[in-house]
């Protein structure tokens, strides 16, 4: 498998692993990447100057790249976040949201809009 | 002109939160301006009741510790014009806010409101002295319950000795009719008799609450449940109007409602 795109950049920042699940009312807040082993619940935040990943279930607050850096990522097995934002950008999902993909999804800037894809790229397991 | 309300009851899950959302949404929808202010710091939950959680950005404590205008933090409803959530910080201790800040933020808030209604945290400590500290009226909630009776008498106590609220209202929550009328749970008239104060509604149990507040709405807007035709009385009263109390008897649906139509049932 070809090296995902979200990752053919410099990311030179610190990376704390947080190995629990954050709940609600718990936070997480580092200046670099974070990376959680387990999920994040509703009314749980999430605060990175760098990247953030989830390898669990992301429902709570996610800011990537506080601070300003537009090119940070959220990462999660299953993106479905309360309110994500990165650098500047804020987004929610519709109140009507109902999909639920079954797949890893990442969150970047593009064009300054913040857009979710399917992580990999492409990819369908 | 402008009133500031807290809702209140000691103990905890009678219904301070619902009943905060409902009159609410029931005085924006006969077009007052609103805000509705969670003092729940850290287990707050009146922006998840409105469906309103994935809005927030700021919160009273950003605005208590100046990191925000006042404007910024209070969140428009997107289903009632005129109806506003201040939210609180979910990931803060109930330490986050004094009586004074409180006091100071409801002075500014009473300029730009109608009403001001505080949705008061269960307990009497810190977070409740807060929560008071600001209100000129109080709405104690209770249910016909024993514990939550006593409770709310305990806070009745408080409001009127340590914080100087003269005559708080009372709301009795989730009433069953049926088993008030088998003698098997306490009724309006015995829960007033115990805590003496006047009363303000009776909102009976009522599957549609649960539901609406799983989805993030209110039940005031809806005019087929006996509950939010409930708490629109609640509202008019609210606003001075003399509105008789509910008859609760019909929650047995069709049948009862025959049989008390023919005289078979009281």
């Amino acid at each position: 498998m070809a090296i995902p795109q979200a990752y053919d950049r410099k990311n030179d920042l610190e990376t704390i692993l947080v190995q629990r699940t954050l709940r609600s009312g718990q936070s997480v807040s580092y200046d670099g990447n974070v990376v959680i082993l387990g999920d994040v619940n509703p009314g749980a935040q999430v605060t990175a100057t760098g990247d953030v990943i989830v390898m669990g279930v992301m429902r709570g607050i996610v800011h990537a790249g506080a601070g300003g850096n537009d090119s940070a990522v959220v990462i999660a097995f299953r993106l479905r976040p309360t309110q994500l934002r990165i650098a500047n950008h804020i987004s929610r999902p519709p109140d009507d949201d109902n999909v639920d993909p079954e797949q890893a999804e990442i969150a970047r800037v593009r064009d300054g809009v913040i857009t979710i894809e399917a992580f990999p790229p492409g990819g369908e397991r | 002109m402008s009133e500031v309300i807290v809702v209140t009851s000691g103990k905890g899950g009678v219904g301070k939160t619902t009943t905060t959302a409902n009159i609410g949404a029931g005085l924006a929808m006969l077009g007052h301006k609103v805000v509705l202010v969670d003092a729940d710091t850290g287990l707050r939950n009146l922006d998840v009741v409105l469906g309103l959680e994935n809005r927030i950005v700021y919160d009273l404590t950003n605005v208590i510790n100046e990191e925000c205008r006042l404007r910024q933090a209070i969140i428009k409803d997107k289903r009632f014009e005129g109806l506003h959530l201040l939210p609180t910080a979910q990931t803060k201790d109930k330490s986050a806010v004094t009586p004074e800040s409180m006091q100071k933020l409801c002075t500014e808030l009473k300029e730009m409101f109608d009403y001001v209604i505080i949705d008061c945290p269960a307990g009497i400590e810190q977070g409740f002295m807060s929560a008071v500290a600001a209100a000129g009226k109080a709405i104690v909630v209770t249910t016909p319950e024993v514990a939550a009776v006593r409770d709310a008498d305990r806070v009745i106590g408080l409001l009127e000795s340590k914080v100087g609220i003269k005559d708080p209202k009372l709301i009795v929550n989730r009433l069953r009719t049926k088993m008030v009328r088998s003698g098997n749970m306490m009724s309006v008239d015995d829960i007033v008799d115990i805590l003496a104060i006047d009363l303000l509604g009776v909102i009976p149990e009522d599957e549609k609450i649960v539901i609406s507040t799983n989805r993030g709405e209110t039940v005031v807007d809806n005019e087929h449940s006996l509950s939010g035709k409930a708490f629109k009385n609640i509202v008019w009263r609210i606003l001075g109007e003399p509105v008789p109390l509910l008859d609760l008897q019909d929650e047995g649906g069709f049948l009862s409602r025959l049989r008390k139509f023919i005289g078979l049932s009281n």
